[in-house]
């Protein structure tokens, strides 16, 4: 039940979700992956990503134009 | 082990982010209330899979549903309105503190808005997905049909919803293409329709047929049909195809827990309260006629004034009402002989002097606090001792009782 931290911050799609796919590989399950994202493409694909995965997925919007995805591996 | 839950509390949760609970966001937020708004995808709902919205009232230019629903959300967060980007597993409406779960958070609110919406029920044909929505497959005649004037479109389905929006399209459309699963001459819908549609020279059925696979470029070219007896493969060129075979509101996680019709849609009156007090249902979720952004809007406002109407009274019930022992005079102004009945009030709280107060509960205004006490009738004399109602009385009270009983 760790939790790891993504900082994906300045980086446009594709790269936060091949990193965010990449990370989430290595994890346990019930750890949890928070991927920073300041890029608007990637605030849709990566969570999208991750609830088809069948994961936990919560998105906030932490400042204008960021957000944070945190994804909880369930499987 | 269970991660533990973080735990928040709110004047009102709104589950759901398209039109409906936006709105709802908006009048909750501008009336100073505690609000968050829970939307598992993107805010904005179903409005923003259609490219074009013409009828919303205030963009005689029209625009695009996504911008639309863009404003909505940048004026419910001038209003303060807290947005969570994730779906909600459970929630317990039981208690007086509602209870709403996602998989980080524990919220406790005292009012709950399902804005939770639906989504039209799909074929499941090969391609499908690649051209929902503005793409070709549409499931909204009155939002697409103006687009198809001249050209040829395909229906899926038989049933009222089927043959009634085919007609409609068939002022617009150059032919209007039925595909029906059942032998030639048998529909699901009313015969009234049935008959109507087969005498429709513009309307055309493809008997015993199921969709087999979408195919096209950037937009939808073609629907391959397959009838079921012959096995045959049948190509329909068009545009846009619309399905009507059903909707699916989003109410798994409220069943057995708000009163729902057969097919799942959440019940509601005029104010939009649904069978649980403080939980209110807006949009396409509820059992509505007519399911548009502008109807949504509708509703969303009805229950954010509503949420903060039944947030204020909640709180003079238990300060005024329940606050400090006295009596609770229930009457209508408008009513003669509750009129005759305050005097004898008036006169009984001099006599108790300054010891016990009066407390005057007018219900031509509003409905609200009586409901609480569970008074339908009027005029009545609610004593209450110890945080509690201990007794109620009519018009031809004694004075003496109410005297002994607060003594």
């Amino acid at each position: 039940m760790a939790e790891y931290e993504l900082d994906c911050l300045g980086e446009a799609c594709p790269i936060p979700l091949v990193k965010a796919e990449k990370k989430l590989a290595e994890l346990e399950i019930g750890d949890l992956l928070i991927v920073l994202i300041d890029h608007s493409c990637a605030m849709k694909n990566v969570p999208e990503w991750a609830r088809k995965e069948g994961h936990n997925v919560e998105i906030e919007e932490v400042d204008d134009g960021e957000w944070e995805c945190v994804i909880e591996k369930v499987k | 082990m269970e991660r533990e839950k973080k735990i928040e509390e709110y004047d009102v949760v709104i589950i759901g982010g398209g039109a409906g609970g936006l709105t709802a966001g908006i009048y909750s937020g501008r009336a100073r209330l505690k609000t968050l708004l829970i939307e598992k995808s993107l805010v904005g709902g179903l409005a923003t899979y259609t490219n074009e919205i013409e009828n919303y009232p205030g963009f005689p230019e029209g625009t695009t549903g996504l911008g639309l629903m863009n404003l909505f959300e940048k004026q419910a967060k001038k209003f303060g309105v807290k947005f969570k980007g994730t779906d909600v597993k459970s929630v317990d409406f039981s208690g007086e503190v509602k209870i709403v779960e996602t998989f980080r958070n524990i919220y406790k609110s005292k009012v709950v808005i399902v804005a939770s919406g639906g989504r039209p029920r799909v074929t499941g044909a090969e391609n499908e997905e690649t051209f929902l929505f503005d793409k070709g497959i549409s499931f909204c005649a009155t939002c697409d049909a103006a687009s198809n004037s001249g050209k040829d479109v395909l229906i899926i389905g038989s049933g009222d919803a089927a043959i009634e929006e085919g007609m409609f399209l068939t002022k617009f459309a150059n032919k209007v293409i039925v595909s029906v699963i059942h032998d030639e001459g048998k529909m699901d819908c009313n015969e009234i329709a049935k008959a109507e549609a087969l005498a429709n020279p513009k309307m055309e059925f493809v008997w015993n047929t199921v969709v087999k696979r979408f195919e096209g470029g950037e937009h939808l070219e073609n629907v391959v049909l397959e009838n079921l007896r012959t096995k045959e493969e049948v190509n329909i060129k068009v545009p846009t195809c619309f399905e009507f075979i059903g909707y699916l509101p989003n109410t798994e996680i409220f069943n057995d827990k708000l009163n729902m019709t057969d097919k799942g849609y959440v019940l509601v009156n005029e104010n939009m309260e649904t069978n649980v007090s403080g939980v209110y249902a807006v949009g396409d979720v509820t059992d509505k006629f007519l399911k548009q952004v502008a109807t949504a809007v509708g509703d969303g406002a009805i229950a954010g004034y509503a949420a903060e109407k039944f947030i204020a009274e909640e709180e003079t019930y238990k300060s005024q009402i329940l606050g400090k022992d006295g009596v609770v005079f229930v009457y209508d102004a408008s009513e003669a002989g509750c009129r005759d009945c305050l005097a004898e009030v008036e006169k009984l709280e001099k006599e108790m002097q300054k010891n016990h107060c009066v407390t005057r509960v007018d219900i031509y205004k509003s409905r609200g606090l009586s409901d609480r006490m569970e008074i339908d009738e009027v005029p009545r004399l609610a004593i209450v001792k110890g945080g509690k109602i201990v007794k109620i009385l009519g018009e031809n009270f004694d004075p003496e009782e109410v005297k002994s009983i607060l003594a």
